[in-house]
């Protein structure tokens, strides 16, 4: 009987440690997604969030902590009046917090996702090459899409415009002697409404 | 042979210490998004002339994570192990006194810094 018990707790055991790996592999590729974990609902970090956060944390560890330092065997200790009081104000400053905030109707819009494009504004010479950057603040280094959307050259999944060798001699066969411009526009993959542009100016 | 009390306790801490340091990774790489984290927003003001930066947030902050460390070290260093160390109750008022900077800062924004209380 002992040992089946010794056996039923090693796959008990094995079983939590897998269980473990699995969820910490799936956030850390991604597939588990806390981007939002401290986010209001408009978008915007919330501290207030991430105090409950720190302090449930650190709870929860201190309890892991106190159970398994038990001298004889582990126990559920009694936990002091001051620890339940911290979390009673992290808790009550929260749901304040949240109120305030609920009682503007702008606090509970979404702002939407904002992509933001560097430079906006380029001068580029026929044959050349610039690079673009785009920005996603709200979830920094996801994929976006670049395209020309008007007006000559190649831009490719990196950011890099390529101008293109001459200017196109317009109709009527005389040299072109105004410039041309290119617009940009890069979009986030995962949010298709936001979007950003610039402008290349060719010479 | 392993002793099994003694694989459950490195198995959950392990965990425990994981899930935090990616929370914390995350955090500081921008996977997870601190957008305005520091930036209180001002009710009845334009979309993009609203936000302004707010230092009650930044003391909030700083006393969280003052608060947190120094627990976290009481229970490391704990004199009587299989019990909660105290929580001395001169961080429970500055924790408190945080979390009221915070939302005077916040009321102020909502209703009385646009000069309307709607």
């Amino acid at each position: 009987m002992a040992t089946l018990s010794l056996v039923c707790g090693y796959v008990i055991c094995v079983l939590i440690g897998l269980l473990g790996v699995f969820v910490l592999w799936r956030i850390a590729d991604g597939s588990i997604d806390l981007s939002r974990l401290i986010s209001e609902p408009n978008g915007d970090a919330s501290m207030s969030r991430f105090q409950f956060l720190v302090f449930t944390f650190v709870v929860a560890l201190s309890l892991f902590l106190v159970i398994v330092s038990a001298p004889n065997h582990p126990t559920f200790p009694n936990v002091p009046a001051t620890i339940l009081s911290l979390l009673g104000i992290s808790g009550s400053s929260y749901l304040v917090s949240k109120g305030i905030q609920f009682s503007d109707p702008a606090g509970i819009d979404d702002r939407g996702v904002d992509v933001n494009i560097t430079p906006v504004k380029a001068i580029v010479h026929f044959g050349q090459t610039q690079q673009f950057q785009a920005d996603v603040p709200r979830k920094p280094g996801s994929p976006v899409k670049w395209e020309v959307i008007a007006g000559p050259g190649n831009i490719d999944a990196k950011g890099l415009y390529t101008a293109p060798a001459a200017a196109a001699a317009p109709a009527g066969g005389a040299a072109a002697t105004t410039a041309l411009h290119a617009t940009i526009q890069v979009t986030s993959d995962e949010y298709p409404d936001a979007f950003d542009l610039a402008v290349v100016t060719l010479v | 042979m392993f002793d099994l009390q003694k694989l459950m306790e490195w198995e959950i801490l392990t965990f425990l210490l994981a899930l935090a340091g990616l929370v914390v990774v995350q955090l500081l790489t921008g996977a997870i998004n601190t957008n305005g984290f520091f930036c209180g927003r001002v009710s009845g003001r334009r979309r993009g002339e609203d936000q302004y930066f707010s230092p009650e947030r930044v003391q909030l902050l700083v006393f969280t994570l003052g608060a947190a460390s120094h627990y976290v070290s009481q229970v490391l260093t704990n004199l009587h192990p299989g019990t909660f160390p105290p929580m001395p109750e001169g961080w429970l008022a500055v924790v408190g006194g945080s979390n009221a900077i915070y939302l005077g800062g916040k009321t102020y924004a909502r209703w009385f810094a646009n000069g309307s209380s709607k």
